[in-house]
């Protein structure tokens, strides 16, 4: 799981791990690894601290993944803009590894602001993309299947 | 340290042992997986973290989770990983010799400074872009009510600018409507009784009378109308005349009787004033007070009376305006003073104008209003204004002023038949010779031509306007005196002709005697 810090990360995990969400906001420090069943796959979620303005997401938690849920605040612009970068920087470390991308907390469709455009470039990447929302569940189940049926193909 | 400790581990036992004692003391941990990821070696305490005891032989894979995926020469260092037990753990994987030993130390103690740094920070974060997205959604908001505003302004000069042209469309027609009439009383009261019965002559002389009352009073409406246009503008020019006082309350009492008499109640005019005293007043707008106030009071009562009482004390004209009629209430009271307000329920029509427009020009005129009434009672308006006195001058026609001007030469130029037609009419009537052409550049042509004593000159006419004609007419070295024509009031106006050296500046419609006043004084220095 990477992305900017506070963009859902835990919760996403969290609620399809455990189905809890909780409204207050905790930062992850490091790395948080659950594990749970899909199917007949094995998923060891790593929850991966969110990138900020001082410190880029840390790479080395990456080694070994298999797959990457990119998440983005659809609320905040810049957080699904950022991805471009954190992607490449993905890349860099671990190759092109099978990717979904969550465009979270869809529930707050006030302040959702995410163009038209930035939602085709995403899909220029051939990255699927979802509208989750982990305080309500929606996609949330289907975002890691996906990744799931995509690392196992 | 980890080399040295990992090759004293297979020399020697004792040496194990107190590794051992060290690693419990500084809570490290650590395992060692061979090429196939098959467990070496691991430390007991690895329990302590949470992670399942590992015996010789099995898969790490199955036994703990972050090392799924990890390949037996990955060098890799893991600052921050929370173990199974909670406790955040750094993990370290080291390949040496076909072997992967891996390192865990407890990293509670910096973790949880970081913790508390990286929460503040991203709190920090978030606060301020949800400040910049406020901000951004106040800015728009004030950007929207600006442009909500700037609509609303537009609207507002729209409305005043169609009131006003309205309203001047509407005057020309009036002033030639209220001039032919004047014409026709005229000639009636010249006629002998041979030519007209007496009584078909009082007749008739009765309704050019109602003609002539309903003809001003609606000129008056639509000079509150124009004035309404002016009111945000600034643009209400008050020009105190010397005024007889007697004449001007006779004239608003034979005004506004035909109204009182349609609704059978009682109107009294009174004035109390010395004799043969005259004021310093705005007659026209005095004028247009009154008739806005009796008119209202008429307008709003159905039984009994109205009473216009006025006062000169001294240099204050004081004036009550009592009607026994349907009365303000509270609530009304404060809304009544707003433009086009009428007082709901009653069915009485009006353009609502009245009251607003003569605050404002009662105030102009250096006075105060004041209202006084209760439901149902009816309704007192006092009205108090500057008019200082002078003496009344015996006047003008035994002096002359008629034979002097009877002499002269005018030139109109007036692009309005109507209009024109009017004016020389009218002037012709005094005996003044006048010649009436259509646009300022005749009238350049004419006087280069003719002499004239006076030139009465509209501003608005096709091919040369007023003001371009007398411009032409300045550089030709004209000397009779110019006298401006113009339906518009401002001041502006006023000064371009005052600049220009224009004699005088008359505002339409405009009264003969006032053109004949004019003649009079402007020509007697040549006399
Ligand atoms: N309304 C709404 N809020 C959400 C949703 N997902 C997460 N949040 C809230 O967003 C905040 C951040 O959520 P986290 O899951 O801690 O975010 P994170 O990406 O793990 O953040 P870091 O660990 O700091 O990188 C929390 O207050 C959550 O309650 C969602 O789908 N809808
Ligand atoms: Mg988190």
């Amino acid at each position: 799981m990477v992305g900017d810090f506070s963009v859902g990360k835990t919760s996403l995990t969290q609620k399809f791990v455990n189905n809890v969400f909780s409204d207050k906001y905790l930062t992850t420090i490091g790395v948080k690894i659950d594990t749970v069943e899909v199917d007949d796959t094995k998923l060891i979620i790593w929850d991966v601290a969110g990138r900020d303005s001082l410190s880029p997401v840390n790479v080395s938690y990456l080694v070994g993944a298999a797959g990457v849920v990119l998440v983005a605040d659809g609320t905040r612009p810049s957080t699904v803009e950022n991805l471009f970068d954190i992607w490449s920087s993905v890349e860099k470390r671990i190759g092109d590894v099978p990717c979904v991308v969550a465009l979270n907390k869809a529930d707050l469709s006030d302040g959702w602001s995410v163009s038209e455009e930035t939602v085709n470039s995403l899909h220029d990447r051939g990255w699927e993309i979802f509208k989750t929302s982990a305080k309500q569940g929606d996609e949330v189940g289907t975002l890691f299947e996906t990744l799931a049926r995509k690392i196992n193909d | 340290m980890s080399e040295n400790t990992g090759k004293n581990l297979n020399n020697n036992d004792s040496l194990k042992r107190i590794n051992e004692e060290l690693f419990r003391k500084l809570q490290l941990a650590y395992f060692s997986v061979d090429s196939k990821m098959k467990v070496c070696d691991a430390s007991k305490n690895l329990v302590n973290y949470g992670f399942p005891e590992l015996k010789k032989g099995q898969s790490v894979e199955d036994k703990i989770d972050f090392m799924i995926g990890m390949d037996a020469d990955t060098e890799l260092e893991l600052p921050v990983v929370s173990s199974p037990s909670g406790i955040p753990v750094s993990v370290n994987l080291m390949p040496s010799n076909d072997k992967l030993t891996v390192l865990i130390s407890n990293a509670e103690r910096s973790t949880e400074q970081h913790r508390m740094l990286q929460q503040a920070a991203n709190e920090n974060e978030l606060l301020a872009e949800k400040q910049k997205k406020l901000m951004a959604r106040l800015e728009q908001a004030s950007k929207e009510l600006e442009d909500k505003n700037q609509q609303l302004e537009e609207a507002a000069r729209l409305q005043t600018s169609f009131i006003s042209g309205v309203s001047h469309e509407f005057r020309t027609p009036l002033t030639s409507i209220i001039g032919y009439t004047n014409l026709v009383q005229q000639d009636l009261s010249k006629m002998s009784e041979e030519i007209a019965p007496r009584i078909v002559k009082q007749d008739n002389e009765q309704y050019l009378n109602a003609v002539q009352r309903s003809s001003k009073h609606l000129l008056s409406l639509v000079e509150n109308l124009l004035d309404h246009g002016k009111l945000d503008s600034e643009e209400i020019v008050v020009n105190p005349k010397k005024t007889n006082l007697d004449e001007l309350f006779n004239d608003v009492s034979l005004l506004l009787s035909p109204l009182s008499e349609t609704k059978n109640i009682e109107l009294n005019v009174n004035l109390d004033a010395p004799k043969g005293v005259d004021v310093v007043i705005d007659d026209s707008r005095l004028r247009q007070c009154l008739i806005n106030l009796v008119g209202n009071a008429i307008k709003f009562t159905d039984i009994g009376s109205v009473n216009l009482d006025a006062k000169l004390d001294g240099d204050e004209l004081n004036v009550v305006v009592r009607d026994s009629g349907i009365g303000i209430g509270r609530e009304e009271m404060e809304k009544i003073r707003l433009p086009f307000y009428q007082v709901a329920d009653t069915g009485k029509v009006g353009t609502g104008l009245g009251l607003t427009i003569t605050e404002r020009i009662v105030s102009l005129m250096g006075g105060s209003l004041s209202i006084e009434s209760q439901l149902g009672e009816g309704t007192s308006v006092h009205l108090t204004m500057p008019a200082p006195k002078i003496e009344r001058e015996i006047f003008s026609a035994e002096m002359g002023a008629l034979p002097t001007v009877s002499k002269l030469k005018v030139l109109v130029a007036e692009d309005d038949s109507f209009i024109a037609d009017l004016v020389v009419v009218m002037l012709q009537e005094k005996g003044i010779d006048v010649t009436c052409v259509a646009n300022g550049a005749l009238a350049v042509e004419m006087l280069q031509t003719k002499s004239f004593d006076l030139v009465l000159m509209d501003i608005h006419m096709p091919i040369m306007g007023g003001y371009q004609a007398i411009e032409k007419l300045n550089q030709l070295g004209n000397s009779a005196p110019i006298v401006v024509m113009s339906a518009s009031a401002t001041e502006s106006d006023q000064e371009r002709a005052a600049q220009l050296g224009c004699a005088a500046y008359l505002v339409k419609p405009v009264d003969v005697e006032e053109i004949i006043s004019i003649a009079h004084t402007v020509t007697s220095p040549q006399q």
